[in-house]
């Protein structure tokens, strides 16, 4: 700027292209193809077919992020559903919800969660109204001993015993026994138990208070146990001494 | 007799088990179940309850419901 104003005014017409040129040395001097902000990664690949190439890169991505999930989801939907065809619908519906939403997932949050609430909101809003047992939805406000899971009053060395035998029931049993109780309990003890999902996550999963999600929880683990160790006395697979008084 | 340090670990053994509670809190549970039989033993039959719902979970997807859904995302994008 100062040079241009310590330059005399020339009235000829060659004063109108002299700032011009030491303005265009200035500003032209750092001479930056393109400046920061542009991601060249974004910008080079797609140079041929822009749209095609960044569409083939998201079905890439979720391809590659996604689908390894499926196993699990699978696992989930059984529990969810209890039966192999439905659980295949849902998790290829869930698949396809999540691909459709993909854009609005952000990178780097928690993936495995995110396709865990597709699921869980699909599996509520269709295939439970479609099954035959009535959802129980006021299985949060019975009590305790209305579920049977008062507390044990079992003793230290039949408690060993108790453990040796959950440890060695086969895998049917536990499975039978997870589909008997509660929906709201079984998923609970599912997200927690083989997801590893921490209560929030539950929580926002199943779209609950923290609170409820710990009650589930602890409740569905608690019948859970008293299911299996049922089991396995009835079985006589370890004796179990189970002074427990049951409703 | 009375063990306080029985009470708090009953009451959180569940939190405990589930990785919930704070450092402290799951330090003290820790150390009253590495020193009391019937707490330690409780937490025994709940880790192996645990591990028994992981073994029962345990699903591998049909294959075709794998190449359905690899089908079905490729039709949603040409459709776009």
């Amino acid at each position: 700027m100062t040079i241009v104003l310590e330059r005399p005014v020339r009235p000829s017409s060659g004063w109108l292209t002299q700032p011009e040129v030491s303005l265009a040395s200035m500003t032209t001097t750092p001479q930056d193809p393109m400046p920061e902000g542009v991601q060249p990664d974004e910008a080079q690949p797609d140079a041929g077919q822009p749209q095609a190439d960044r569409v083939e890169d998201v079905r890439g991505l979720f391809e590659e992020q996604a689908l390894p999930f499926m196993d699990q989801l699978y696992a989930a939907a059984m529990r969810m559903t209890r039966n192999p065809a439905d659980a295949s619908d849902l998790v290829q519906e869930t698949f396809v919800k999540a691909f459709a939403a993909f854009g609005s997932f952000q990178q780097g949050t928690n993936l495995k969660a995110w396709l865990y609430r597709i699921q869980t909101n699909t599996f509520i809003n269709t295939y439970r109204k479609k099954q035959r047992d009535p959802y129980q939805g006021t299985i949060d406000e019975l009590e305790d001993w209305q579920l049977g899971g008062a507390e044990s009053a079992t003793s230290t060395s039949s408690r060993s015993a108790e453990a040796e035998a959950i440890d060695h029931l086969p895998d049917s049993a536990v499975k039978d026994a997870l589909q008997s109780i509660p929906e709201d309990f079984r998923l609970a003890v599912y997200f927690a138990d083989v997801e590893g999902f921490s209560y929030q996550e539950i929580a926002d999963i199943m779209k609950t208070p923290v609170g409820t999600v710990m009650s589930r929880l602890h409740r569905g683990r608690r019948l859970l146990r008293d299911l299996l160790t049922d089991y396995a006395r009835d079985r006589g697979v370890v004796s179990v001494q189970n002074s427990r008084s049951k409703k | 007799m009375t063990d306080c340090g029985c009470e708090k670990a009953k009451a959180e053994l569940e939190e405990y088990l589930h990785n919930e509670l704070g450092k402290e809190d799951a330090a003290d549970i820790s150390q009253h179940i590495a020193g009391c039989d019937d707490c330690s033993n409780e937490a025994h039959v709940g880790e192996v309850l645990t591990h028994a719902v992981q073994r029962a979970c345990k699903e591998t997807a049909p294959e075709d419901l794998r190449s359905q859904v690899l089908l079905k995302i490729r039709q949603i994008q040409a459709s776009h």
